[in-house]
């Protein structure tokens, strides 16, 4: 809308502010994030790690274990031998979960193996039972390929209700992901790919309301082909946007099905490929200035540059364009910016910038729907189903442009959210134990609800000691 | 060249109706020949180190396939789009009559290059190739068609077992 746009301003100051307001607010929270590096390293090593198994049945004596275990425990082992489907019901595993890593893509600190990942991993299993009352494993494992990480993983499901995915380096992440899926009876889960574009959908389906566009009309550019770009791609034609005003763009330029290096990615990256063919460029060639030019929709999953997207580039986009600038720990626009060339509505993946595109939203929820359910699988329309219920519950709150989202203090959506998944599950016939939504939501409400409560209790028995002040914790021999 | 290339591909009911024109290739053709033999080539450079494309491969495209176009053991066909794509190449098959002095049957039609362009796969127009490309060195004498390709392409190597085709001999290689 380079027409009616105003000149650039940031925060009400002349754009040649610009770089010095850009460069303030990199350089401040790059010092916030250094602190909150050094605190987490002295709690890391008072706590001694973030979780641990907690019994769930009363012990009075040892005698209790004739029942608990040996010898009475054979006959529950009996039950499931002859009905295999019953150790969601004798056992823990209706709401256990493996988080499963090779670490090869950890955060944004990349390829730091399993041992490093477990922190990641611990604390997200963390998230997992807080707010969605999930018993999560935390499990990285060593795979030299991954053939023998998916054996791996086929080998330790007898145990879990559910398998999540995380932090696997992309294209791999993505066979991985399908050949799970394929060798599973139970749901598998890769967050990067599902959970961030559940939550981008989320966010575009808002916008789109907002700015009252339908995603059978729209022109969008996906800027990075990653783990979550390509998924969200394949999950906005599911919703009927046009392949052929959709281009998907990478460090080479948009991705067309006849570019230079289309055979290359058939055999090293078949998902990039598959997404190169249905789109075929989405009607452009050439680079993302060209492919920008005109689009209503920019969703950027690329590099953590705030020069990535320049104001130029949403100023040549349609008039009031959606913009997300997913990137992390930087977003590759500045909010400001691109408000200031003219977008209307912008999301990053920051907590502190209104519309955080956030997985958090969607994956505790989706496990409590899935395992409420004893779901058998985790397609497409469960994902959509969780993106569309988390759309809804910020439209029920109340739609602007600063909350496209439930933020993460909206607690109320998790429950609704989980009760959604838990009736696709139903209506899409893979739900081993169908209930009414009504009761999906009742049962997640009462295991997210027992989640609080439990570190509550912990905390007031003294059972988990009081957090430390800073000053009571010298971080400066941590490292 | 058997006149039956010259038909489009839509023939009887067992022959799939596929989006192409397939014919002979001429002279005038190499200019759009020669882009889609660079792109199996280069594809072929990602299985084996071995297999790195010349800096001059453009130009020896360019004669090779001059000089096979009037080579009477030689078989080229281009592959045309229709609709839209009418009047652009969008695919072409090289394969070669070689004899065989100790085995039988004596001569071999070698399938050296198959490519065609991504939108253009998966839908029966590779197998309509194969089909047409057998018939044409069918009809120069082969009594016995083989298909090249890089060790490691699994698609290929798929790709042919599916039609029936398995492998006779392996090229072995290392640097010198």
């Amino acid at each position: 809308m380079a027409e009616s746009s105003p000149a650039p301003v940031v925060e009400g100051r002349p754009a040649r502010r610009t770089p010095r307001a850009r460069r303030s607010a990199a350089a401040a929270s790059e010092g916030k994030t250094a602190a909150l590096g050094r605190r987490a390293v002295a709690l890391s090593r008072f706590y001694s790690g973030k979780i641990e198994t907690v019994p769930k049945v009363p012990v009075r004596s040892l005698r209790d274990f004739a029942l608990w275990y040996t010898p009475g425990v054979a006959e529950v082992s009996r039950a499931i031998q002859s009905d295999p489907e019953r150790s969601f019901d004798l056992t823990g595993r209706w709401n256990t979960i493996a988080i499963v890593t090779d670490g090869s893509r950890v955060l944004g600190l990349g390829d730091i193996g399993p041992r490093a990942a477990l922190p990641v991993m611990e604390g997200k299993a963390l998230l997992f039972k807080w707010l969605g009352g999930v018993d999560a494993v935390p499990l990285p494992i060593h795979a030299a390929t991954p053939e023998a990480f998916v054996a791996t993983v086929e080998a330790i499901a007898p145990a879990f209700g559910g398998i999540n995915l995380e932090d696997i380096a992309s294209p791999k992440c993505f066979g991985i992901l399908e050949e799970l899926q394929r060798r599973l009876p139970i749901p598998v889960w890769h967050d990067d790919q599902l959970g961030t574009a559940a939550s981008t959908i989320a966010g575009v389906l808002n916008a789109l309301e907002l700015t009252h566009r339908s995603v059978r009309e729209i022109r969008t550019v996906l800027l990075g082909a990653g783990a979550a770009n390509l998924v969200t791609a394949r999950l906005l034609l599911a919703l009927g946007h046009d392949p052929h005003r959709l281009s998907v763009v990478d460090q080479r330029g948009v991705l067309d099905a006849e570019r230079d290096d289309v055979d290359e990615l058939m055999v090293r990256n078949p998902w990039k490929y598959r997404i190169a063919l249905q789109t075929d460029g989405g009607g452009r060639t050439g680079d993302f200035a060209h492919a920008v030019a005109g689009a209503d929709v920019l969703l950027a999953a690329s590099t953590p540059d705030p020069t990535t997207i320049r104001p130029e580039h949403v100023r040549s986009m349609a008039p009031s364009p959606i913009v997300f600038a997913l990137a992390n720990p930087v977003p590759e626009i500045w909010p400001a910016v691109a408000t200031a060339a003219g977008a209307a509505i912008v999301a990053t993946g920051r907590s502190d910038f209104p519309n955080q595109v956030n997985n958090s939203l969607i994956f505790p929820s989706v496990f409590r729907g899935v395992l409420d359910a004893r779901a058998r699988s985790i397609p497409d329309e469960i994902v959509l189903a969780a993106a569309r219920e988390l759309a809804l519950h910020a439209h029920d709150q109340g739609l602007s442009t600063t909350h496209l989202l439930p933020t993460m203090e909206e607690v109320a959506v998790f429950p609704h959210v989980a009760a959604a998944v838990g009736e696709a599950a139903v209506r899409l016939g893979i739900a081993r134990r169908p209930l009414s939504r009504e009761e999906y939501y009742a049962r997640a409400r009462q295991l997210m609800d027992r989640s609080g409560r439990l570190v509550r209790a912990l905390a007031r028995a003294r059972l988990t000691p009081p957090m430390p002040s800073a000053k009571a914790l010298p971080e400066r021999n941590e490292g | 060249m058997n006149a039956s290339n010259e038909t489009a591909a839509s023939g009887p009911a067992d022959t799939p109706t596929v989006p192409i024109h397939l014919r002979p290739a001429r002279p005038a053709d190499v200019p759009a020949l020669v882009p889609l033999l660079m792109r199996l080539k280069r594809l072929n450079e990602e299985f084996d180190p071995l297999l790195k494309v010349r800096d001059d491969a453009e130009r020896q495209a360019d004669e090779v396939l001059r000089a096979q176009l009037s080579d009477p053991k030689a078989v080229i066909l281009a592959a045309e789009g229709v609709g839209a794509d009418k009047d652009k190449v969008v695919g072409f098959v090289r394969a070669l009559v070689r004899e065989r002095p100790f085995y039988t049957p004596e001569w071999e039609g070698v399938i050296v290059d198959i490519y065609l362009l991504p939108l253009y796969r998966r839908r029966g127009v590779g197998e309509y190739l194969l089909r047409e490309t057998s018939a044409a060195l069918k009809a120069k004498g082969a009594g016995v068609v083989t298909a090249e390709f890089p060790a490691q392409n699994e698609i290929a190597s798929r790709f042919y077992a599916k039609r029936g085709f398995r492998p006779i001999q392996l090229l072995h290689a290392r640097s010198l």
